[in-house]
């Protein structure tokens, strides 16, 4: 059970309360898509993925980057219960979805690295030390319960 | 294999870095630090506070050797040799650090260059850095 410290949990709502949560999460996505190619396997039905610029200006890539980042804003009000907060999304993304883990921690981190494109200076070691420790605690909630 | 605009891009962001290899060294040395506290058990020389002036020396080392990868990117196994026979014979970091410290590096270049900070160059860097690693590691077993 990941415990935030009172410092922690300001160094995220703090940050989160700035985020475009709609730009941000298109930006996440596009940006894992990219990155890591083969994260595309999971998306055959979005269109045009053919290069960067597509993925990054794909509505389909948009829409869902949004989705994802906005359930990552109901981990931030549940920080004291992630396991919790993401039960069903667990289930969904091992029986529907069949998503490896794996891929939860590629986005948590690209998810990291947009915040620090954004916040600069500002996103000091211990800021991102809180936000590691977040998403590394979303991934784990999210691959609570595959079987 | 590094395309034409893969090179380019790293290229570019080297020239931000070169010239302050200490700073951004340090910098990336206190992230995965502050980050990741058990990589310090890969430092144990720099004492269990390292101040600034060691971040500073230690880090310059670290991203002079990422410099002189970045100027001979196609021969990365014959220039880093030497310090793939020291990480398998002296240093023996267990591979799966090295990502914690290719996650610190972007997260630097991300938080200076920001906005600028693009998509080719963040997918540039990693498929770079990455092959770093994986000469580093090559001759552990």
């Amino acid at each position: 059970m990941v415990h935030f410290t009172a410092e922690e949990k300001a160094a995220i709502t703090g940050l989160w309360a700035k985020v475009n949560v709609e730009e941000a999460g298109g930006e996440a996505l596009g940006r894992l898509l990219v990155v890591y190619p083969w994260t595309q396997r999971f998306f055959d039905s979005f269109g045009n993925l053919s290069s960067a610029s597509a993925i990054m200006g794909n509505p389909k890539v948009k829409a869902h980057g949004k989705k994802v980042l906005t359930s990552f804003g109901e981990a931030i009000k549940n920080l004291d219960n992630l396991k919790g907060a993401f039960a069903k999304l667990s289930e969904l993304h091992c029986d529907k979805l069949h998503v490896d883990p794996e891929n939860f921690r590629l986005l948590g981190n690209v998810i990291v690295i947009i915040l620090a494109t954004h916040f600069g200076r500002e996103f000091t070691p211990d800021v991102q030390a809180a936000w590691q420790k977040l998403v590394s605690g979303v991934a784990t909630a999210l691959a609570h319960k595959y079987h | 294999m590094l395309s034409v605009q893969e090179r380019a891009h790293i290229a570019q962001v080297w020239d931000l870095i070169a010239g302050q290899e200490a700073l951004f060294g340090a910098e990336l040395l206190r992230r995965l630090f502050t980050v990741y506290p058990s990589t310090k058990v890969y430092f144990r020389h720099l004492g269990d506070h390292p101040d600034e002036v060691q971040l500073l020396n230690h880090g310059q080392r670290m991203l002079q050797a990422v410099g002189v990868a970045v100027q001979y990117m196609d021969n990365l196994r014959a220039v880093l040799s030497p310090l793939a026979d020291l990480h398998a014979q002296v240093l023996r970091v267990d591979p799966t650090n090295f990502p914690l410290v290719i996650q610190c590096f972007q997260v630097v270049l991300a938080s200076h260059l920001q906005g600028e900070f693009t998509v080719e160059m963040q997918a540039a860097w990693d498929k770079f850095l990455t092959g770093i690693a994986v000469v580093l590691t090559e001759k552990y077993r």
